[in-house]
């Protein structure tokens, strides 16, 4: 373990760039989940049809192919506008960081669009009718109503897609963002130790994964507390 | 900027190659992980508290690290021990693809079991309270009752974590394996065209996942032909 020493604080800094991902990547899911959700359950045909190839592809593929052609495709996308400025430009992308967070939310989303729908499906009827009765528009319908009792339904299904999202973190390394698994492979390089590295990765891992499974935890007893019955 | 499609054409057959090694680690990491997750069941509901435990903290830890770090921390990591290096597994464990198989194995046998002890919690206690009033013995109503509801139970989420074992395959690609995703990642390198390659290689991805959730509703409906469905 002595090995680790002097790597504290590169490691320090790498899981911090793991909750950066995490943070942006889950406000994005949500997003992409909603928006999924809203179209899935839409009147329109084109709406439910695009959803459902986006729900599809996002989820039969593997994640590292998603990520490695959003951060790739896109580098050659924009090196090719670049170039016809100037054609001196050799090779520009969108930052690991961003393409990444991106790829990785856009595949769990699509595991969220399918649990919003079932949240979205389970919210009872006559409440919306109730809102509807009392002349709230339907983006207040929306937001007062829908939202509040969906979330309670989609919040344990919703934890293990959080789950999902702070490990696919690990895969950004591939494209050689500086996160914890980059960290353990420069340290790799000067010490010689990779299973004390790796395992340093691991364990930080866990510890995220723990947080937010207690987390949830904690969420879903608040979601309950009307439905707790008195003992 | 424009979609090549000879090269796609070209390139397809290429992957194809890559896939007899996709399908053996799906195969063979897919049924040692099965009877892993079988072990792991029996042992978490033997109802003895030093068979139970070591397998709640096998599944925690497998269950709440990214596959990527487990890989490495396999492929790359053992190797730092001398006594894995002096152990019999040594010749699985030198090879990239033993260590890939070893480590999906691991990873997917943690998930299984959870899944697998959801079938059998899900199986109603009267049926088993049945059997016992018909004289079964406790491994008799396990077997003949209890396993067939259960399976049956687990079969949906268990077809789900075969396509997520499908999907993790293509890590294998990071530990220097020529795997569909090794090989597509080769092509890019060299010809720069990650639109063609990925996306052609996520159709073939795509058609895997089709195929297996197929076959997989496929045993469903013939394991449930007894059971008519209320809708």
């Amino acid at each position: 373990m002595e090995a680790v020493t002097g790597w504290w604080n590169d490691f320090f800094w790498g899981s911090l760039v793991v909750v950066e991902l995490f943070v942006v990547a889950l406000i994005m899911t949500v997003l992409f989940g909603l928006i999924g959700a809203a179209a899935k359950l839409s009147k329109s045909r084109v709406a439910q049809w695009i959803a459902g190839g986006y729900t599809v592809v996002f989820r039969g593929t593997p994640e590292i192919l998603v990520l490695l052609l959003f951060y790739f495709g896109s580098a050659v996308t924009l090196t090719a506008i670049a170039q016809t400025y100037d054609p001196e430009i050799k090779f520009v992308d969108i930052p690991p960081f961003w393409a990444g967070s991106l790829a990785i939310a856009l595949i769990v989303g699509s595991y969220a669009t399918e649990t919003f729908r079932g949240a979205f499906l389970g919210v009872d009827p006559g409440q919306v009718e109730a809102a509807r009765a009392l002349g709230l528009s339907n983006f207040q319908t929306f937001v007062y109503v829908r939202i509040p009792a969906m979330w309670r339904l989609a919040l344990p299904p919703f934890g293990n897609h959080m789950l999902s999202l702070i490990k696919d973190t690990a895969l950004i390394a591939i494209i050689g963002l500086e996160e914890t698994l980059f960290v353990a492979e420069q340290a790799i390089g000067t010490t010689g130790k990779p299973f004390t590295m790796y395992i340093v990765v691991g364990a930080i891992y866990l510890g995220f994964s723990t947080i937010i499974t207690l987390s949830v935890m904690v969420l879903e007893k608040y979601a309950n507390r009307h439905l707790e019955v008195a003992r | 900027m424009i979609f090549d499609i000879a090269l796609i054409i070209d390139s397809i057959p290429k992957m194809l190659m890559g896939i007899g090694l996709t399908l053996q680690l799906l195969f063979l990491s897919g049924a040692l992980g099965l009877a892993l997750a079988i072990i792991l069941l029996l042992m978490r509901i033997s109802g003895r508290w030093y068979l139970a435990v070591p397998t709640m903290v096998y599944i925690y830890v497998f269950r709440g690290t990214p596959i990527l770090v487990q890989i490495f921390i396999i492929y790359y990591g053992l190797p730092q021990l001398d006594f894995v290096r002096e152990s019999i597994f040594w010749p699985i464990l030198r090879e990239p693809f033993g260590c890939a198989i070893v480590a999906l194995t691991l990873n997917t046998g943690a998930y299984v079991s959870e899944i697998l002890r959801g079938g059998v919690l899900g199986v109603d206690r009267g049926l088993k309270e049945a059997g016992a009033a018909l004289g079964l013995s406790a491994p008799h109503r396990f077997i003949y009752i209890t396993t067939p509801i259960a399976i049956r139970l687990a079969l949906p989420a268990y077809s789900n974590d075969v396509v997520s074992l499908m999907k993790s395959t293509a890590l294998a690609s990071t530990i220097t394996l020529l795997d569909m995703m090794g090989i597509a990642r080769t092509i890019v390198a060299e010809t720069y065209a990650p639109y063609e390659i990925f996306i052609s290689l996520m159709v073939i991805y795509l058609i895997l996942t089709w195929f297996i959730q197929r076959t997989f509703g496929w045993i469903e409906k013939r394991m449930s032909r007894h059971v008519k469905s209320e809708v």
